[in-house]
């Protein structure tokens, strides 16, 4: 039954899982204040988009998703060593991690 | 290969013009002003000219002598309109030209050292040597002249040095006046001579006297006769003007504002004289008529400007008026066809005029600038020089046999009665006894200078004290001398410099220099030399009259031509007689045998005319058997006629200046309310123009860049209100624009 039940999930569960996750992380980057939190929510979109590339991957029986996710696994370790980076020095300048504070960017 | 004449007379030309570029520029540095370098190069001239003298004059001795060399000045090429336009430049050497060249040399350069004394002191001492000699230097260029252009030019030239001269002492009111007078006159002349000018440019292309006569002689002048009349009369204009004949002889008695060796160098013996040479090179072209003007000009001035010169007060100006009345004996006998008696008495007449006004210049001097002769008196003990040379010049001016005023006098009043006879009497009368009177009063007026100059009593005392004053301060102020130690009155002997010029007139004055014959200049060199040149129209009207005879006047001329014959045998007769030149024209030939005829009867009523004239001089003022002071108030109206010159300033300031003054008047009316009205008017309308455009610019020009302006600020404003800076904004930003881009996409689909 389980079986039967595990072995029907399939394309649109995935997409459905990964739309959801996309959403939370959108969210999460949209309405949160605190920038370790907006990484994290970009954390989430990145996340949304592997399982993407991984399902549409199996689904066409190709490698090139599987590529895909691994070079955004890599890339968001990257990235999120540099924007924690950046978030320190933010810190460092304003004394807040909160970003509706930091908006010297319009000047 | 240019002749060697030709090369001296090119040095004779271009040494005083050297002599005027050192001193204009150098005279301040060199010593002395440089004085001896105006002397030294002009009297170099002056040997130049004595060799071209010696030379042409006394080494060949030929009545046909004549070198010329020309070259073209400017060449137009073909000019549209007008045809090959060239202008040449060129000299020519004959009798007449060598004879000036050395008198025009020899005075100026008498002139030179005598100036060295009589300047001496004055301010602008190099300058005036400058003056003389940019002046000596165009009266030599007039005089080497072979066009009619070139003339012109020098003409001009010696017209700028005499306005320089006359007005040497500018800063007094009087002698800026004078200068101003003297070139405007001579403008007035020279006008008409450019018309002369151009009237026979116009027929012949060629300015060269040569040309222009041998084409009238050919018959090419294609215009009436009237016309050559014409070109004649406005030729003689020029000599009217520079020679001071009447209407334009006002400006010679002025210019004697000028320092005296100027009035003996340029306004009697060389410059007035120029006119009367110009009129004796265009002498063969000018029609019987334009001669019948020229003679009347000339006697009417000869008389009138004598009959002022008896009641003048300054020394100067009675010399001036007998300079205009001489000038007017030399362009009577021009036109009375007496051509070498009127050069002869411009060659005698510049020697005694030139040793009168130097000696006036010498009592002038001795006197501490005292010019009226009415407190003058009694110089003869203290100036015997001058006093001899004076008086020498005087006998020679009143034309005393023994002199060589006496020749050339006579030759030309024997003209003027030869003249009157040929052409039958009657009116023509008129010139020889204007001729006669003149001579009477000359020689009363000279008699009366040296009368009161150098006899009697000295009369400087009974000069009025606030007139004195004046005229004292006046002269002192401004020429000062130097000889304020001799004191006041004490008159002293001019020196050596000043004396030997006098002394080398005074010889020229007498009759051996120019004809071994006391009593007949014909049977001299001059006259011999400088022949009457045969006349190239008369022979063109005869056959103009010809060919128009009337049947009323065929009479006439067949005795006119009857008489014609007969003078032309005495006149061959004459001629195989053993002197006398041959002439082309019959009329000339009369003439020349009627002055013969005429030659003893002339000298027995000229020299009745002097002893009348001395002896007046004698009884009024020698004897005082008539007192003048008297006289004069018995016939004031006349005696003022005279002393305020016939009134002729008067009458032309009433006439001409006023008249001028009028029209100008008029026309700077018309120039401030017309002109400028117009001017001003188009000045509105830019203006008005202007504020247009300005408007234009202003607000639509401006309005659109405003405008541009005005947008780009505006969207700005719009836009900068999203650039919030904060990074959730624009991710909601983008976050919208991809979903609409995704409604978008699908609206597609679902179409």
């Amino acid at each position: 039954m389980l079986t039967e039940q595990l072995l029907s999930i399939g394309l649109n569960h995935f997409l459905t899982i990964s739309a959801i996750l996309f959403g939370l992380g959108m969210f999460a980057v949209m309405t949160r204040k605190n920038a370790i939190v907006i990484l994290m929510g970009v954390e989430l979109i990145l996340n949304a988009a592997n399982i993407n590339f991984l399902t549409f991957s199996k689904y066409n029986g190709g490698m090139e998703g599987v590529m895909f996710a691994l070079f955004v696994i890599v890339l968001a370790a990257a990235e999120a060593a540099v924007a924690l980076a950046i978030v320190i020095n933010i810190f460092k300048t304003f004394k807040t991690v909160d970003v509706s504070r930091v908006d010297t960017m319009k000047e | 290969m240019m002749h060697s004449l030709i090369q001296l007379s090119i040095a004779v030309l271009l040494l005083p013009l050297l002599s005027f570029v050192v001193l204009i520029f150098f005279n301040r540095r060199l010593p002395r002003m440089g004085d001896f370098v105006g002397v030294g190069l002009v009297g170099t001239a002056f040997a130049c000219a004595l060799t071209i003298f010696w030379q042409v004059v006394v080494q060949h001795y030929d009545p046909a002598f004549r070198v010329a060399w020309e070259f073209t000045w400017l060449d137009f090429g073909n000019v549209p309109g007008v045809g090959p336009l060239q202008v040449k430049m060129g000299i020519v050497i004959d009798n007449l030209t060598a004879i000036m060249l050395a008198m025009v040399t020899l005075i100026s350069t008498l002139v030179h050292l005598y100036s060295t004394g009589y300047m001496q002191g004055d301010p602008k001492y190099g300058r005036f040597f400058a003056y003389l000699g940019i002046f000596t230097f165009s009266m030599i260029g007039i005089v080497l002249s072979d066009n009619l252009f070139s003339i012109y030019m020098f003409w001009e030239l010696v017209g700028l040095s005499s306005y320089l001269l006359i007005g040497f002492y500018f800063y007094k009111d009087s002698a800026a006046d004078a200068q101003k007078k003297a070139f405007l006159t001579n403008r007035i002349g020279d006008i008409g001579m450019w018309l002369g000018i151009l009237i026979l440019y116009s027929q012949f292309h060629t300015f060269g006297y040569r040309e222009i006569f041998e084409n009238i002689a050919a018959g090419k002048f294609n215009m009436s006769n009237g016309w050559l009349t014409a070109a004649g009369i406005l030729l003689f204009m020029g000599c009217v003007g520079k020679s001071a004949q009447f209407p334009l002889h006002v400006w010679l008695p002025d210019a004697m504002e000028g320092p005296t060796p100027v009035s003996a160098l340029i306004h009697a013996a060389t410059m007035v004289a120029a006119g009367v040479y110009f009129v004796a090179r265009i002498f063969v072209l000018l029609t019987p008529d334009a001669l019948h003007v020229i003679a009347f000009i000339g006697a009417f001035t000869a008389f009138m400007s004598a009959t002022i010169a008896i009641t003048q007060h300054d020394i100067k100006r009675v010399l001036a008026y007998s300079t205009v009345s001489q000038l007017g004996y030399m362009v009577l006998g021009l036109g009375v066809g007496s051509y070498s008696a009127a050069l002869f008495h411009l060659l005698t007449h510049a020697f005694f005029k030139a040793c009168l006004f130097l000696g006036s210049g010498a009592i002038i001097h001795a006197m501490h600038h005292e010019q009226d002769m009415r407190w003058m008196g009694g110089l003869y003990k203290k100036m015997p020089w001058t006093f001899v040379t004076f008086s020498i010049a005087t006998l020679a001016l009143a034309g005393l046999p023994l002199t060589s005023g006496f020749l050339s006098k006579d030759a030309i009043l024997a003209g003027a009665l030869g003249f009157a006879q040929v052409e039958g009497g009657g009116i023509y009368y008129l010139v020889p006894a204007f001729g006669f009177a003149a001579a009477v009063m000359t020689a009363f007026y000279m008699g009366r200078q040296v009368w009161l100059v150098f006899f009697g009593e000295s009369r400087t005392h009974l000069k009025p004290a606030e007139e004195h004053g004046h005229d004292a301060h006046a002269a002192h102020g401004h020429d000062d001398h130097g000889h304020e130690d001799h004191g006041h009155h004490e008159v002293h002997e001019v020196p050596w410099n000043m004396r030997l010029p006098l002394v080398i007139l005074a010889t020229l004055s007498v009759f051996i220099v120019f004809s071994p014959d006391p009593l007949d200049g014909g049977k001299g060199w001059f006259m011999h030399l400088v022949q009457t040149p045969a006349t190239v129209v008369a022979s063109t009207e005869a056959a103009h009259e010809a060919a128009s005879l009337h049947a009323p006047e065929a009479g006439k001329l067949l005795a006119e031509a009857h008489t014609d014959n007969q003078h032309v045998e005495a006149a061959a007769t004459h001629q195989t007689e053993g002197h006398g030149p041959v002439y082309a024209d019959p009329r000339q030939a009369e003439i020349a045998h009627m002055t013969h005829a005429n030659h003893f009867p002339a000298i027995q009523l000229s020299s009745l005319m002097l002893v009348i004239g001395i002896g007046m001089a004698f009884i009024v003022y020698v004897f005082r058997i008539i007192d003048p002071d008297k006289t004069a108030h018995s016939i004031r109206p006349l005696y003022l006629y005279s002393f305020n010159k016939w009134y002729w300033d008067e009458i032309y300031d009433a006439t001409f200046i006023k008249g001028s003054m009028l029209i100008s008047k008029i026309l700077a009316w018309f120039d401030a309310n017309i002109v400028d009205g117009i001017v001003n008017g188009i000045a509105t309308i830019f203006r008005k123009f202007a504020f247009a455009n300005g408007g234009f610019d202003k607000y639509v020009v401006d309005g659109l860049v405003n405008f541009t302006a005005f947008t780009v600020q505006t969207t700005g404003a719009v836009f900068r209100k999203i650039q919030t800076g904060k990074v959730q904004t624009y991710l909601l930003m983008v976050v919208v624009a991809v979903l609409a881009y995704f409604a978008f996409y699908i609206a597609q689909l679902i179409k």
